[in-house]
């Protein structure tokens, strides 16, 4: 079990040291309606798209589309970073990109509904390069009466 | 990761997350995040444990109520180490062989790759492209001197890692996924190759060569084991 980076080992804990981390002055807070009533979509850094998609390569900044249909055998990964686990994901895609289980919670009543789109970014970019993609992501986001991102790391 | 948090709470779309790196979380302080224990990788947790994964997925959707971030919520279950199978070897004979070649063990491999992706009904092999042959001679070709472009190598060579791992599932007696990766560092041409092109790529004048080989190539946990051993 991984706990905090003291509990890694060393030359684990030494490779996330080194990865920058972007500061805020101060963070956003909105407010929002019950779960029961949101319309949810994932928003994904695992480097995911479908087979045929142009791959994430290093400094990429940008996001690949996910069709909510889309079947989880078109789906690879692209990351370009090694260091962590791909295996679960080969057993099943749901470990990184819980699509199913928003189904669930949906066909549950637990939330409102789930997008039609679903996005992945590539976790290793610099934040810089990130955002006028994220800018743009949250317009779509928009159009689509999305009203909540689950954001899913790798 | 964080930071999109950032970038989309202040366009007006609420967010919640997963943290699997409590002090990165700490660091960017998005909005709302849940932080959990599990292995890097597996951001649910446990694959096919859909109620797990889905408790998961509630608590963090369940943040979304809350307006007193930025806020991490410590995620309260956690995964045990998948057993270690000590003494496990793979039980279908790939140790190089001095006449082997990198082409015939992709081969062998391929009858245990249908079989994977028979039982899993999915395959993630398939960035690059490349059928499973051409991807490797991509590496031989690279080995005889000619690098081809980083970008095309190294999707190339995640396919093939995909390859391999995924074949490896099928086997009669697959282990856990940690037995699997320590049987491709250690026995598989494939893996002896990489690390054998790692000290080309370093030394190419081509700065995308040299990310590879540096970063993107070798995990930094099998090129601090390797090196010990």
């Amino acid at each position: 079990m991984v706990k905090r980076l003291s509990d890694m080992p060393e030359v684990e804990a030494q490779h996330l040291r080194r990865i920058e981390c972007p500061t805020y002055d101060a963070t956003p807070l909105l407010p929002g309606k019950p779960l029961a009533g949101r319309r949810v979509a994932i928003v994904s850094t695992a480097g995911l798209h479908r087979r045929g998609d142009r791959p994430f390569q290093p400094g990429d900044g940008s996001y690949r589309i996910i069709a909510a249909e889309t079947p989880a055998n078109e789906l690879v990964m692209s990351h370009i970073s090694v260091n962590f686990d791909r295996t679960g994901f080969q057993q099943d895609l749901n470990v990184a990109f819980p699509i199913d289980r928003l189904r669930e919670l949906v066909a549950d009543g637990e939330v409102g509904s789930m997008a039609a789109v679903h996005y992945s970014f590539m976790g290793a970019f610099p934040p810089t390069a990130a955002e006028p993609h994220a800018l743009h992501l949250a317009g779509l986001l928009k159009a689509d009466k999305v009203d909540a991102a689950l954001l899913v790391p790798v | 990761m964080g930071a999109l948090g950032h970038f989309l709470e202040r366009q007006g779309i609420p967010t919640t997350g997963i943290s699997l790196v409590r002090e990165h979380t700490e660091t960017i302080r998005p909005p709302r995040a849940l932080w959990v224990t599990f292995e890097l990788g597996r951001p649910l947790g446990i694959p096919d444990a859909a109620p797990f994964q889905r408790r998961v997925v509630k608590a963090a959707l369940d943040l979304l109520q809350r307006t007193d971030g930025p806020l991490i919520a410590d995620y309260p279950e956690h995964v045990e180490e998948e057993a270690d199978f000590t003494g496990w070897a793979c039980p279908i004979n790939l140790a190089p062989r001095p006449s082997d070649t990198l082409a015939a063990e992709i081969d062998r491999l391929a009858v245990w790759y249908d079989r994977a992706v028979a039982t899993l009904g999915r395959t993630t092999v398939g960035v690059s492209g490349l059928d499973m042959p051409a991807a490797g001679r991509l590496i031989v070709q690279a080995m005889e001197g000619a690098l081809p472009p980083a970008q095309s190598l190294k999707e190339a060579i995640d396919d093939l890692r995909a390859y391999y791992l995924e074949s490896a599932s099928a086997f009669p007696d697959p282990g856990s996924s940690k037995t699997r990766k320590a049987w491709f560092w250690d026995e598989t041409i494939l893996a002896s190759t990489l690390l054998a092109l790692q000290p080309r790529l370093a030394v190419s004048a081509e700065p995308q060569h040299r990310i590879l080989a540096n970063l993107t190539l070798i995990p930094a946990t099998e090129r601090y084991r390797l090196a010990r051993s």
